[in-house]
C-alpha cells in the first residue's frame, strides 16, 4: 500500500491519537462555519471559561489516577463559591479567602477519610455528598443569591476580572497549578505512588505504599482544586447563585476521561487532562457560535465522551474493534 | 428495612406530626413546591407562604417542597390526598407529568389550585385555578420597554438584539419567550431578533452564552433575558469585553437587577414579587373553599421597572 501502512497500523494509530484527530477536524469544521472562532479575544475568552473547569480537572485527575470517582466537586464548587462570597463582606477578602479554603479542605479530608481510610465505595460516598454538600451550601446561604455589596471597589475581583501582560489571570493561575501538580504526578515519588494505587492496590500495599493516605491526599488535592475554581467563580462574577456549580462534576470527568485517564484508574496524566478540558471548551463555544441550540450541545458532549470512552478502551487493547472485551 | 419502607414510614410519620398538630383551622390546604432553596424567588416565597398562613386564624397549612423531583411531586399530591386536606397548592415540578395525581385529587374532590407556573392544558379540566404571573404579557412588556427606549434613542429602525431565555422545557421560559418575540414585531417591525438562545436561568450561563454572542455580533443594541439573574450575567459579560451601550432588559427583577439598573447599567424589567405570588395563591385556595367565583387564569399584576420609575418599587429582597 502507498505510504507503507497497514490496515492495522492506522487503526492503531487512530486509537491513540483518536482524540486529537477529532478535536482538529472540529476546530477546522468551526472555522469554516465562522471565521470568528479562532479569532484571538474568542480563543482567550474560551480559554478563560475552560479555567474553572480545568482548574477542577487537575485534582480529579488525581482521584481517578487513584483509582476512585469524585461527583461531589460540582457543589463543592458551588459551596466553596458561595462561603467566600458570604465571608468577604463579613471579615474581608484576606481572611475569607483562607477561611474559605480551609472548609473546602475539610470537606476534602472528610471524603478522602471516608474512602481512604474506611474504604467505602468512592462512587456512593461522592454522589451522596454531591447532595450533602448541596444542602450545606442551601443551609449556609438560606437559599439565597450572594452578593458582593461593593462590587466596583474590591481588589478581589483580580482572580476572575484581572490580567497580568495582557493574559488574564484565570488562565496564569489554571497554568501555574497545571505545571505544578503535573510535575508532582509526573517526578514525585507521591506521584508514583498514585498510579501505583490505581494501577494494582493491592500489590502497591505489599510494596510498602500506604494506599489509604494516598487517597486521602488526592482527595484533599482535589478540594484544594475545587477551592481555587470557587475562588476564581467568585470573583468572576463577584456574585452567585447556590446552583452555580452544579452539573460540573459531570464535565469534569468527561474532561479527565476525554483526555484519556482510565474510569479503572492507574492511567492518566495532567496534559492529557488538559487536552481534555480545551476540547470540551471549544466543542461547546464552537456549537454556540455556529448557532447550536444549548440541548444539541448536550447530545454533542455526550457522543464525544462516548467516543472517548471508546477509544480509550481501543488504544489499550491495540484495536478499534474487538471481537473479546 | 429497605429504602422504600423507611420512606414510606418517614412520610408517615411526618404526617402523623402534622395530623397531631391540627387545631380548630377552618381549613387545611396542603401545597407542595416546586424547588425550594434552588433560587432565592422560591426560598422568599416559601417564606411568605408560611407567614401569610400563620397570619391568617382560620387557616393551617401543609408545606411540602418536591426539591425538583417529579416522583417526589406526585408522591406528595398522593400524600395530601391521603391527609384530606380540603384544597391542595402545586408549583409543578413538571407540567405534563403531575397531570395525573392532580386528576387523582380533583376525582377525591379535592380542589387543587396550581400557582406560579401552568400545568399543560391537558390538566385544565382537573384543576380550579391557577394563581400566578402572565408570563406571555411579561414578555411582551419587555418588549415594550425595550421599543421605547430604542425609539427614545432613535435607533428603532436599526436596532439588532440577542434574546436569553430561560430552561428549555419550563413554561414560565417558554411563554415569555413567546410574549417578546410576537410583541417586538408589532411594536418595533424594523428591529432585528439575531438569535436565541437558552441560559437555563443561570447567570454563569448567561455570561458564556453572552460571551459567545459578543464575539458573533459586532452590532448589538439590546439584550433581553428571561429574568435578570440571566440579564446580569449577559451583562457582567458585556463589561468584560468592554462593549457599551447596550440596553439589557430583563423580567422578574431581582436584586441584582435593581442595584444595576441604580447605577444606569442595566435598562428595565418586570417587577415580580415571590411575596405577591405566594399571597395571591392562598387567597386563590382560601377563595375556593369559600365557594367565591375564581377566574380560571387568576393573574396578579406585574408591573414594568425602568431607571425612569424604579423609585417607584422597593428593592426586591432576593
Amino acid at each position: 500500500m502507498a505510504g507503507g501502512f497497514s490496515k492495522s497500523d492506522i487503526g492503531g494509530i487512530l486509537a491513540k491519537q483518536g482524540i486529537l484527530i477529532a478535536f482538529v477536524i472540529f476546530m477546522i469544521g468551526f472555522t469554516i462555519a465562522n471565521e470568528r472562532f479562532l479569532a484571538p479575544e474568542n480563543v482567550m475568552g474560551v480559554i478563560r471559561s475552560s479555567a474553572i473547569l480545568g482548574v477542577m480537572a487537575l485534582g480529579v485527575t488525581f482521584v481517578v489516577i487513584s483509582g476512585n470517582l469524585d461527583l461531589s466537586v460540582g457543589s463543592m464548587m458551588s459551596f466553596s463559591t458561595i462561603v467566600v462570597l458570604d465571608l468577604h463582606d463579613k471579615i474581608g477578602p484576606a481572611r475569607a479567602i483562607p477561611a474559605m479554603f480551609a472548609m473546602t479542605l475539610c470537606l476534602g479530608a472528610f471524603i478522602g477519610f471516608l474512602v481512604g481510610y474506611l474504604k467505602l465505595n468512592s462512587l456512593i460516598v461522592t454522589l451522596g455528598m454531591l447532595s450533602a454538600i448541596h444542602g450545606l451550601t442551601l443551609t449556609y446561604s438560606g437559599g439565597k443569591n450572594m452578593d458582593i455589596a461593593n462590587k466596583g471597589e474590591t481588589w478581589f475581583a483580580v482572580f476572575g476580572q484581572g490580567s497580568f501582560l495582557g493574559i488574564p489571570v484565570p488562565i496564569l493561575i489554571f497554568a501555574l497549578l497545571a505545571a505544578l501538580l503535573g510535575m508532582v504526578l509526573g517526578k514525585t515519588p507521591f506521584g508514583r505512588k498514585v498510579y501505583a494505587v490505581g494501577g494494582n492496590g493491592v500489590a502497591a500495599t505489599f510494596s510498602g505504599v500506604r494506599t489509604a493516605r494516598v487517597v486521602f491526599t488526592c482527595y484533599l488535592l482535589s478540594a484544594f482544586c475545587v477551592a481555587t475554581a470557587g475562588l476564581i467563580q467568585a470573583s468572576r462574577s463577584l456574585g452567585s447563585q447556590n446552583t452555580v456549580g452544579q452539573g460540573l462534576e459531570l464535565e469534569v470527568l468527561a474532561a479527565v476521561i476525554l483526555g484519556g485517564a482510565s474510569l479503572l484508574g492507574g492511567s492518566g496524566t495532567i496534559f492529557k487532562t488538559i487536552i481534555g478540558v480545551l476540547i470540551l471548551g471549544f466543542i461547546q463555544n464552537g456549537l454556540l457560535l455556529v448557532g447550536l441550540q444549548f440541548y444539541a450541545q448536550y447530545v454533542v458532549t455526550w457522543v464525544i465522551i462516548i467516543l472517548a470512552v471508546w477509544l480509550d478502551i481501543a488504544a489499550k487493547r491495540g484495536r478499534l474493534l474487538s471481537p473479546i472485551a | 428495612m429497605t429504602l422504600r419502607t423507611m420512606l414510606t414510614l418517614s412520610t408517615a410519620m411526618a404526617g402523623l406530626v402534622f395530623a397531631s398538630s391540627a387545631s380548630s383551622a377552618e381549613y387545611r390546604i396542603g401545597i407542595t413546591q416546586n424547588n425550594v432553596g434552588v433560587d432565592s424567588y422560591q426560598t422568599t416565597y416559601d417564606k411568605a407562604f408560611k407567614e401569610a398562613v400563620e397570619a391568617n386564624d382560620n387557616v393551617e397549612a401543609v408545606v411540602l417542597d418536591a426539591g425538583g423531583d417529579v416522583a417526589r411531586q406526585i408522591a406528595q399530591i398522593e400524600d395530601l390526598i391521603q391527609q384530606q386536606v380540603q384544597a391542595i397548592i402545586i408549583w409543578p415540578t413538571n407540567g405534563e407529568a403531575v397531570i395525573p395525581a392532580v386528576r387523582k385529587a380533583k376525582n377525591a374532590g379535592i380542589p387543587v389550585i396550581v400557582t406560579n407556573s401552568n400545568i399543560a392544558e391537558a390538566g385544565f379540566d382537573f384543576v380550579k385555578s391557577f394563581s400566578g404571573p402572565d408570563n406571555i404579557t411579561q414578555g411582551s412588556r419587555s418588549a415594550e420597554i425595550m421599543c421605547d427606549k430604542f425609539k427614545e434613542m432613535g435607533i428603532e429602525t436599526t436596532a439588532q438584539v440577542v434574546q436569553i431565555s430561560g430552561q428549555p422545557g419550563y413554561t414560565t421560559a417558554i411563554e415569555r419567550q413567546k410574549g417578546f418575540d410576537d410583541r417586538l414585531p408589532e411594536v418595533c417591525p424594523d428591529v432585528t431578533v439575531l438569535e436565541t438562545q437558552p441560559g437555563d436561568w443561570n447567570r454563569e450561563k448567561s455570561q458564556k452564552v453572552m460571551e459567545a454572542f459578543l464575539v458573533k455580533y459586532d452590532k448589538i443594541d439590546g439584550v433581553y433575558a428571561g429574568d435578570d439573574n440571566m440579564g446580569v450575567g449577559a451583562l457582567n459579560a458585556a463589561k468584560a469585553a468592554g462593549r457599551e451601550g447596550i440596553i439589557f432588559v430583563g423580567a422578574t427583577n431581582f436584586a441584582v437587577g435593581y442595584e444595576a439598573m441604580g447605577k444606569g447599567e442595566y435598562w428595565g424589567s418586570i417587577y415580580q414579587s415571590p411575596v405577591d405570588d405566594a399571597k395571591a395563591a392562598l387567597k386563590t385556595a382560601i377563595d375556593v373553599l369559600d365557594g367565591k367565583e375564581v377566574p380560571f387564569l387568576n393573574y396578579f399584576d406585574t408591573p414594568k421597572i425602568t431607571q425612569d420609575n424604579m423609585s417607584d418599587f422597593t428593592k426586591p429582597v432576593f
